[in-house]
């Protein structure tokens, strides 16, 4: 009897491995087929210098995983809209919106490898989403976000839009990047707001950022 | 043992020439990076992110008689602290945490190349 446990424990762990090793790998053999030639997934961060920065024809997605709602990137990737107003690493040429299309299963599988790849550096669960007071001075008087990021008011051009932040980004992975920006993507066009602004404020800002619709 | 002294000075000199070379060349580089999206590739203040939502006109570097004015210790400041160190738009945020002092010291040259002008 106990040997009939075991052996169907066993039996039972091996189709769980097998079963998510080769979900998992389904998704890594298409992104290094369709997507490895603009994104990189192997972290941490790899850029040193600005020439390394404009060398990514497409944004780093080691941390893909921390950053983005699983339902928005399933959808997303098979109806990809752009999300910079200007082609990636570009201040003049015009974003085409010609990041490929992915069908229903290869998006599925794609999304399951994606929200695979996460930060230590990103805590679960401590961001909700609010619009207060004092994260609407900073984010519009003390520290103006929308000169670079669009938002539904509109704003500026060249960082990405902030239009849809609810549902396309992880409240918790906003915080992360604005208290440890350099974690994320040491050579980047945006301010190190945490050199600048207490926990408390960048806390505040980007549960606000998580309301934007 | 004197020569070997020579030699690593020699090799040492001409290995901070070459930087300081690479260093003037790279300052296009840093500006354009983080500067040129508000203040234009040109300095002339007429950068993308300019639409009609932004609430101030960015530093229009070309232009000699405002850039007079403005000493080189006042530019380092505002590079490094903000556009509010020196009571100006916050539109123009602190970079101090992100280039080095030699970074921001190359953008100051940058800066008075572009208006052809010394500081106060």
């Amino acid at each position: 009897m106990k040997l009939l446990a075991v052996t169907v424990s066993i039996g039972a762990a091996m189709l769980v491995m097998t079963t998510a090793t080769s979900y998992a790998a389904g998704g890594d053999a298409i992104f290094k087929k369709s997507c490895a030639s603009c994104h990189y997934t192997d972290g941490p961060a790899k850029e040193k210098t600005i020439a390394d920065q404009l060398a990514k024809k497409g944004p780093e997605l080691w941390y893909a995983g921390s950053k983005f709602q699983k339902a928005w990137l399933g959808a997303w990737l098979q109806d990809p809209k752009p999300i910079r107003a200007l082609k990636y690493n570009s201040l003049t040429d015009k974003n085409k919106g010609d990041h490929p299309k992915s069908s229903a299963a290869d998006a599925a599988a794609l999304t399951d490898y994606l929200m695979g790849l996460t930060s230590p550096e990103v805590k679960a669960g401590v961001i909700k989403a609010a619009a207060t007071p004092q994260a609407k001075q900073i984010f519009n008087k003390k520290m103006p976000c929308g000169g670079c990021h669009a938002t539904e008011k509109g704003g500026g051009l060249s960082g990405p839009s902030l239009v849809g932040a609810a549902k396309r980004l992880n409240p918790d992975w906003i915080y992360a990047y604005l208290a440890n920006i350099k974690h994320f993507k040491p050579v980047r066009d945006m301010p190190d707001f945490g050199s600048v602004l207490n926990p408390k404020d960048l806390e505040a800002v980007a549960a606000y950022v998580a309301t934007f619709e | 043992m004197s020569r070997i002294v020579m030699t690593a000075a020699v090799a040492l000199g001409l290995a901070l020439g070459a930087g300081s070379a690479a260093q003037a060349a790279d300052t296009k580089q840093v500006f354009d990076f983080y500067c040129a999206q508000c203040h234009g590739e040109k300095g002339d203040g007429k950068g993308i992110n300019v639409t009609k939502d932004f609430a101030t006109d960015p530093r229009n570097f070309t232009n000699k008689e405002d850039m007079e004015k403005r000493s080189d210790e006042d530019i380092r400041g505002v590079i490094k602290d903000g556009g509010p160190s020196i009571s100006k738009s916050p539109l123009m945020p602190p970079w101090g945490a992100t280039l080095t002092a030699a970074e921001v010291d190359g953008l100051l040259a940058y800066i008075r190349k572009m208006c052809n002008c010394k500081g106060k």
